[in-house]
């Protein structure tokens, strides 16, 4: 059902005037207990015609009050008169009522301020839970990308066709120490590092490989990663590897004066 | 109980008075209407609307029913119908003048078509059906006036 075209066909302005044909009628109750909106429609229209039924009135002379209510007190007299418990039953029944109703609307938002209440506590208890879901699963990825590193690492390491070569500090650096494993097959290159300085920003190390006395750059890298990295395939025939420090991006031929470590490779 | 009567014996017999348009009948007619709204209050079921919707149901029928009993064709005859509508009409305007703004004048805001509505509804009692009827507009048409005009008056009547 359209809600906005059922509303705007003034339909509800008509039930609220008492003039719909029953079956009319009933239907309209029927989807206001289905409709949300329409419930919501339906009140604003009551209170309009309240208010304005109320600055509509024509106040009653007072006489006519007191003569209704002695009608009403005669009604109840005449009921005590004649022991029918009806009429006198119906002012204990609405006290009965007013009372009911009373604690009724007391429990009820007793019991709606308790279920907000749990549901408030339930809705913070949800999304701590999901931050801490998120948090897990962020450090499990961290954890997997390290493990799938130190894997990589361990395949290197102890793969034979990698031939260790072991660079020690040069009198620019006596405490430094790398590692570089070489594959003289695939060419490929990987480094590790044990004990180097910390570099300036403006600054990074570069590694050499020296083939055929000429040297040849094998990559720039950081002092921050942990395990083994992946320099550049150099060509095969290395002698020696060496590390200096040259200005970020690196050079096409090294600074000999700046040399941090360097080693030979040893043939097995 | 009184304060039923208290808050809404004025409204109730506005309307009454306006389908009966006789000081007299009006006022007994509100006297029924009270008894009824005491006898019937227990079949009052608040999902289906306000309490004064239900009470205002009841006052329109039952003014209804007793322009249709030989008293009100008897009493149609005598002459004091014009007054007791002047008194209604001026009653209005006492009223108007507590609330602060004039009835009178907040319909006035209104587009004539749905001003009209509203004034032989509610000021002069007529049913829907009996204005379609009467001045030869499609029901339908008088339904989404009156929409409309309720629609308008809630924003004057905030």
């Amino acid at each position: 059902m359209n809600v906005e075209q059922y509303i705007s066909s003034g339909i509800l302005e008509a039930y609220v005037l008492g003039e719909l044909a029953e079956q009319e009628r009933l239907e309209v109750e029927k989807n206001l207990k289905l409709y949300p909106e329409l419930r919501k429609e339906l009140a604003l229209i009551e209170e309009t015609q309240e208010k304005l039924l109320m600055k509509a009135a024509v106040t009653p002379r007072p006489s006519l009050k007191n003569s209704l209510f002695a009608k009403v007190d005669a009604a109840e007299k005449s009921a005590k008169v004649v022991p029918l418990p009806a009429a006198d039953g119906g002012i204990a029944f609405w006290k009965f009522a007013a009372a009911a109703s009373i604690t009724f609307a007391l429990i009820t938002s007793y019991l709606a301020y308790d279920y907000r209440d749990k549901w408030k506590k339930t809705e913070s208890n949800l999304a701590e839970f999901t931050a801490q879901n998120q948090q897990m699963a962020s450090d499990y990825n961290t954890v997997n990308q390290r493990l799938d590193a130190i894997e990589n690492d361990l395949r290197v390491t102890t793969n034979p066709a990698f031939s260790r070569v072991l660079l020690r500090g040069t009198a620019n650096a006596p405490g430094a120490l790398a590692s570089v494993y070489w594959n003289e097959k695939t060419k490929e290159v990987y480094l590790s590092i044990q004990e180097l300085k910390t570099l300036t920003r403006e600054n990074q190390y570069q590694l050499w490989a020296i083939i055929d006395g000429k040297p040849v750059d094998a990559g720039v890298f950081d002092n921050n990663f942990k395990g083994l990295l992946k320099m550049k395939d150099i060509g095969s025939g290395a002698a020696t590897f060496a590390v200096t420090i040259e200005p970020r991006g690196g050079k096409q031929a090294p600074t000999l004066e700046t040399m941090q470590v360097a080693g030979n490779v040893v043939k097995s | 109980m009184e304060y039923l009567y208290d808050h809404y014996a004025g409204a109730l017999l506005g309307v009454v008075a306006r389908i009966l348009k006789k000081e007299e009948l009006a006022e007994e007619v509100l006297q029924d209407v009270f008894l009824k709204v005491w006898d019937r209050i227990d079949s009052y079921d608040a999902s289906k609307g306000k309490l004064f919707t239900w009470m205002l149901n009841i006052a329109r029928n039952q003014a209804i029913d007793k322009t249709r009993s030989k008293e009100f064709s008897k009493g149609k005859k005598t002459g004091d119908l014009d007054n007791y509508v002047n008194r209604i009409e001026n009653e209005g305007y006492v009223e108007q003048k507590v609330e602060g703004i004039g009835l009178q004048n907040l319909l006035n805001t209104l587009p004539e078509d749905q001003r009209f509505i509203i004034d032989q509804h509610y000021l002069k009692g007529y049913t829907q059906a009996e204005i379609a009827e009467e001045f030869n507009l499609p029901l339908g048409t008088v339904k989404t006036r009156m929409r409309l005009a309720m629609k308008e008056l809630r924003n004057l009547l905030k």
